[in-house]
């Protein structure tokens, strides 16, 4: 397995304080990686150091198999980014704009200005001022300049920033099918879990700078917290059944039964049957599974929700 | 230096397209009209009456520059002073503009020597100082032939103007290490302010004598044609600029980039 991005016990310290702290992170060729974290949490340390904006204080990066030095020229040619917010030279047009992009990637052609600006969107404000652009296709822009060149990695800091929800769709299309048809790798940060569950095929968890967990997606559907709820009229001769079948059932404030184990959340058909049999027929039974951002919250030891504990 | 033409045209589009060059040459025009304007009070007794303090110092220009040979001269000089200060607001805004606009992160992770990126900012920053100066001596050579300066032969005019271009040439050089300071401060204003204290330190420095051996007075000294500059002096001024660029450079490669 080829790696995109590799690192070894990356670290920065800024004085006292410790943006990033042992990093090590595997990212394979053709995955799109989700780097996840609070605001703060050392998301964009971690991003300028993999584009060797910064220099470590311990560890090293290596991207598309080269070791990334600071004001090296290697490996910047396959490697598209977008680093925070997008900015752009607003005297220029967006067209004039790109072209600095693209003369800034030798080798590009000419007319890949023009298709990068059809393809997102943008050529209704070609030859507008990026000055007078709205913040959507200021994103949309720096996305475009991050594209330009075809490159086979790209590293994005919070690329649906200022989109609506409609750009939010396009631009996730946009990077699925640059990993399915270009076999491109995306490694994109974000802090809201619920969008790159939807993108990635790996999410490393980073809080205070340490990486707190790595895991796949359907881990990620196994880590969440599932609950069964249910009602029922005769609360407390349920709750004895339950008991008595072996379910660890617990009365919550508002009079609803939890059942927490697996068995039940599984297959609340069997827990239905039980009660019927029981002479407490449930009214009301509800799978309930731990939102995504409340597991991201719990998982930075931020939960104040009804998992907690 | 490969894709240095790609650079110089990125350069240069950025500032054509600001305007900025526009302003600092119709700036840079209030010194030649500033100039003519009082010695035209000067030379009419009528309109300097009624002007007060102005007729004050339009008096004591006219009696600095009285014929052509002292009149650009004067113009040398001014060009030491405030073509410094023009210049480093030049400076500064091609180098110090991409921390202001958030713009640098864009320049550093490409497939583009760093040095190609610097040396093109440096040569347009040149070209562009150049420029002014061509505008700041146009104009007063038109104003000087306008208020019927004396003494004017075109020997006389070509080496009058040859000392406000080499005046210049060497502000030029000695502005460049204010990339730096661009850099180091994420803006203008460190430039700017270092410039302010440079110039005091500049007259600090002629006063006690030392001026041949301080880079920033060099200009100034020529301009006068006074003071007994040796190769050295030029030596300084060379250095000093070569210096700049190489700070410049090993700022913009080594320095953590976190904006």
């Amino acid at each position: 397995m080829n790696l995109a991005i590799e690192t070894e016990d990356l670290g920065k310290r800024y004085g006292d304080v410790t943006a990033v702290e042992h990093l090590s992170l595997r990212v394979a060729e053709g995955e799109i990686y989700a780097f996840l974290g609070l605001n703060g949490a050392g998301k964009t340390t971690t991003i300028r150091m993999l584009l060797g904006m910064i220099k470590p204080t311990t560890g090293y990066a290596k991207v598309l198999q080269t070791r990334v030095r600071l004001g090296s020229r290697e490996p910047w040619e396959a490697v598209g980014y977008l680093v925070e917010i997008p900015h752009s030279y607003p005297e220029l047009t967006v067209y004039e704009n790109l072209e600095v992009a693209r003369r800034l990637h030798p080798g590009t052609p000419r007319e890949a200005v023009g298709r990068i600006i059809e393809r997102l969107g943008l050529a209704a404000y070609a030859d507008r001022r990026t000055g007078n652009l709205s913040q959507g296709n200021a994103q949309r822009l720096g996305l475009a300049k991050a594209l330009l060149h075809s490159p086979k990695l790209l590293l994005l800091d919070e690329p649906a920033n200022g989109l609506d929800p409609a750009g939010i769709v396009e631009v996730r299309e946009l990077l699925l099918e640059l990993t399915r048809e270009q076999g491109v790798t995306v490694f994109m940060s974000s802090h809201i879990l619920a969008e790159v569950s939807r993108l990635a095929q790996r999410i490393g968890i980073i809080h205070d700078g340490h990486l707190l967990q790595e895991l796949n997606i359907d881990e990620l559907e196994r880590s969440r917290w599932k609950r069964l709820l249910l009602r029922a009229r005769d609360v407390a001769s349920a709750q004895r059944a339950l008991l008595a079948a072996g379910q660890p059932a617990e009365i919550l404030p508002d009079g609803a039964i939890e059942l927490k184990n697996a068995s039940a959340v599984e297959r609340p058909d069997e827990v239905n049957c039980l009660l019927v049999k029981a002479g407490s027929p449930p009214t009301q039974l509800l799978v309930e599974e731990e939102e995504l951002e409340q597991y991201f919250l719990r998982l930075v030891g931020m939960d104040g929700g009804p998992h907690n504990g | 230096m490969a894709n240095l033409s790609d650079m110089i045209w990125i350069e240069s589009r950025k500032a054509i397209r600001s305007r900025m060059p526009l302003w600092t040459a119709l700036g840079s025009l209030f010194v030649p009209l500033g100039i003519a304007f009082l010695i035209f009070v000067a030379k009419n007794p009528a309109v300097s009456q009624r002007l007060g303090l102005v007729s004050a110092k339009a008096n004591l220009m006219a009696y600095a520059a009285t014929d052509w040979p002292t009149y650009l001269g004067l113009f040398g000089q001014i060009m030491a002073a405030g073509g410094f200060l023009l210049f480093v607001l030049v400076v500064s805004w091609t180098f110090g503009r991409e921390f202001a606009d958030g713009t640098l992160k864009d320049m550093l992770a490409v497939p583009v020597e760093r040095a190609s990126i610097l040396l093109a900012k440096f040569v347009v920053v040149a070209l562009w100082s150049a420029l002014l100066t061509v505008v700041i001596l146009l104009a007063g050579l038109v104003t000087g032939a306008l208020i019927g300066l004396p003494g004017g032969s075109a020997g006389i005019i070509a080496q009058g103007s040859a000392l406000v271009l080499i005046t210049a040439c060497l502000v030029i050089a000695v502005v460049m290490p204010f990339a730096l300071f661009a850099s180091v401060g994420r803006g203008y204003l460190l430039p700017i302010g270092v410039a302010v204290l440079t110039l005091m330190l500049t007259n600090l420095v002629a006063i006690v004598g030392w001026g041949e051996d301080f880079p920033w007075a060099v200009p100034g000294l020529y301009a006068q044609g006074k003071s007994p500059l040796t190769p050295v002096s030029y030596w300084i001024v060379f250095l000093t600029c070569l210096a700049g660029m190489v700070a410049t450079y090993l700022w913009w490669k080594f320095a953590d980039q976190s904006r």
